[in-house]
């Protein structure tokens, strides 16, 4: 019976540890591919040609949109994107993400009160700096990484996170 | 007070565990029990696998293919999970085939469970309409052709053929309809139904128990199981064969654990090591592809390659039609009582016969394999190098040369002929070998008028495409050499 005893004890280790294995080897990878979406890094800077550095007007932003093949997971398609550009001297260049950090819509230029105002929640931004000066965005407009080559502009264009304080790039 | 004692006074757990875990089961039960079980484990590892794919799978013909290859490609673990999805496809089929053989064998279809065998039929045929309607979703050639085939042969089923070609297909012909329609059966319609009907199934397992050895319901049993003595007979034997038996859980777990398990763990070594195929996207103007089917249809295949034409609906509608009603009347008409296959010389003798004959004809059709199937090139083929690949089968290039492990071995192989060789080389080689090998070249002249030079413009590229695994992303390095142009041939 002392047999009998260990092979039942073997019977229930092996039950349990049998479970747990067919589980991982299974669930883990299903779990992971489940969750991967998380853990994507993100996605690079694309550096986009902007124009002439001459052309472009002191002052006075200038809405530039631009249309770029992404790859939407397994759909390839064309997006129309939007920066705004400013400048005082020409020489200094400021590029903002079009979409505004409340929740994403596009923004337009007051000429009446010289301000960003995004028409969905009035959110209300400074042309020179980004900043909030009014309305519900949490962070100040987000702002492109830029360099100038043989008298040209181009902007490091990526998408944030919108709603949140912090800038986050999406994935 | 425990959370186990907690619940156990509100939903009745002790009860619940003395009934499912506790119950005494027969004794001397066999490895053979432990099959069911582990169709019902492969069942689990298919729903979560399945679910996962569907989270990242779209059903439409548009992006069906490059969904799967984004899977395969992108999302962290997913061409493992595919794997385990079709390895684990194809261990289902093995196990409820192997499940029915060994209840058939033990004649535990008859009394008192006559209809857990019917439930247990259906469950079958709902696991082939998992098989058959999943085979179409990757959506490249062998889903696309295989599905053809598979649909038009239903159609070929008298009276109502066209009727059920229509309500497969979603239209007349395979398209975005069909691939809706059959996404929908594969994750709705059939694991609620296989759901429930296994649930049923278990639920009998429990209340009658497991079926026990034959020699336990043999001796002394009244010869058919209608005669008015045999229930009280049966109640006897089997509570006789309980007293000497033992507990579910652990013994009977424990061993459907071990081979579970086991189970589990071949499935995914597949996955890793041979993965899930995925040929090029499905292409319907294509007019050389051979589709087979699933490997587990292939002995119907070969027997339709075996009758003249005429009889082909009776065998591949009939064939199947017969054995299904054989299954149902089973459990229905054979009231004998005996149970050991020893002791059923037609039972033995019917399923040895249906056994090697599907075995002889499966390995057949393995060992004729088909004609080459191109190797992924990665994209689809265009229009000259399809008509190229009609001409390599027509022209019998694969009697003598290989590609991708298919074809003759006379020639050189071609599976990765288009990394060596530039369309304009192969279009002068194919026209006159001799050219450039001399007379004593054993491959024939296909210059007109035997072939046109369009004909064997197409020829070479399609050779040229056929870059092995590579794929064609890989610029090929040429290194051509053409011998002078004789003037006599101009």
């Amino acid at each position: 019976m002392l047999l009998d005893a260990t092979r039942r004890l073997f019977l229930k280790w092996f039950t349990a540890v049998g479970s747990l294995v067919s589980g991982a080897l299974v669930g883990l990878p299903a779990l992971r591919a489940f969750l991967s979406p998380a853990f994507r890094p993100p996605a690079a800077k694309r550096w986009i040609k902007i124009g002439e550095v001459d052309q472009i007007e002191q002052g006075v932003p200038t809405r530039f949109d631009f249309a770029e093949t992404v790859s939407d997971a397994w759909v390839e398609s064309r997006a129309l994107r939007g920066v705004w550009i400013y400048t005082d001297d020409g020489k200094t260049f400021t590029v903002y993400n079009g979409q505004c950090t409340h929740l994403g819509c596009s923004y337009a230029f007051d000429k009446g009160d010289g301000r960003f105002h995004c028409p969905c929640h009035h959110g209300l931004f400074d042309l020179k700096t980004g900043a909030v000066l009014d309305g519900p965005p949490p962070r100040p407009l987000d702002r492109l990484e830029t360099r100038i080559e043989k008298g040209i502009l181009f902007a490091a264009y990526q998408t944030f996170r919108a709603g949140i304080p912090e800038q986050t790039p999406v994935a | 007070m425990s959370v186990f004692d907690w619940l156990d006074a509100r939903v009745g757990l002790r009860a619940l565990k003395r009934a499912l875990l506790d119950r005494e089961v027969p004794d001397r039960l066999t490895w053979w029990h432990t099959l069911g079980s582990a169709t019902l484990t492969v069942f689990v590892v298919q729903v979560v696998t399945g679910i996962v794919l569907a989270t990242f799978y779209s059903p439409s013909p548009d992006h069906a293919y490059s969904s799967i290859e984004y899977i395969q490609r992108q999302v962290t673990s997913g061409s493992l999970l595919r794997g385990i999805h079709h390895w684990a496809a194809s261990a289902m089929v093995i196990l409820v085939l192997a499940h029915m053989i060994r209840v058939f064998s033990m004649g535990a279809y008859k009394y008192p469970r006559e209809v857990n065998w019917l439930l247990g039929v259906a469950l079958f045929i709902v696991v082939l309409g998992f098989s058959f309607t999943g085979y179409l979703l990757p959506w490249d050639q062998k889903a696309y052709w295989a599905t053809a085939v598979g649909t038009s042969i239903a159609g070929t089923t008298p009276v109502i053929g066209s009727a059920v070609v229509s309500i497969l297909r979603g239209g007349g012909e395979l398209g975005a309809a069909t691939l809706s329609r059959f996404y929908a059966f594969h994750v709705l319609w059939l694991p609620g139904l296989l759901g429930l009907v296994l649930l049923l199934h278990l639920a009998l397992v429990v209340k009658q128990g497991i079926a026990p050895r034959t020699q336990a319901l043999e001796e002394g049993a009244p010869p058919r199981t209608d005669d008015p003595a045999y229930p009280g007979y049966y109640r006897d034997a089997y509570a006789a064969t309980k007293r000497t038996g033992t507990r579910f859980y652990p013994d009977i777990i424990g061993k459907d654990a071990v081979v579970s398990t086991l189970v589990v763990v071949l499935i995914v070594l597949l996955a890793l090591k041979r993965g899930a195929p995925l040929e090029p996207p499905a292409d319907p103007t294509d007019t050389a592809y051979a589709p087979t089917p699933e490997w587990y249809f292939l002995p119907l295949y070969q027997l339709l390659k075996l009758v003249p034409g005429s009889f082909e609906s009776l065998v591949a509608v009939g064939i199947p039609t017969v054995l299904f009603v054989v299954m149902i009347a089973l459990p229905l008409f054979d009231r004998r009582s005996t149970r050991s296959l020893a002791h059923r010389p037609f039972a033995l003798v019917s399923l040895t016969t249906i056994l090697v004959g599907a075995g002889f004809l499966l390995g057949a059709a393995v060992k004729e394999a088909g004609p080459a199937i191109p190797p992924e090139v990665g994209r689809p083929l265009t229009s000259a190098e399809r008509a190229g690949r009609a001409l390599y089968h027509s022209q019998k290039c694969d009697d003598c040369h290989k590609i991708a492990g298919l074809g003759g071995k006379k020639g050189p192989d071609l599976t990765e002929e288009g990394l060596h060789h530039s369309p304009a080389w192969l279009h002068s080689y194919i026209e006159a070998p001799t050219r450039f090998r001399g007379d004593t070249i054993e491959m024939p002249t296909f210059g007109p008028p035997t072939l046109s030079h369009q004909e064997i413009e197409e020829l070479a590229q399609y050779v040229s495409s056929l870059r092995g695994k590579a794929g064609p992303n890989v610029q090929p390095e040429y290194h051509d050499t053409f011998p002078p142009v004789p003037e006599v041939e101009r």
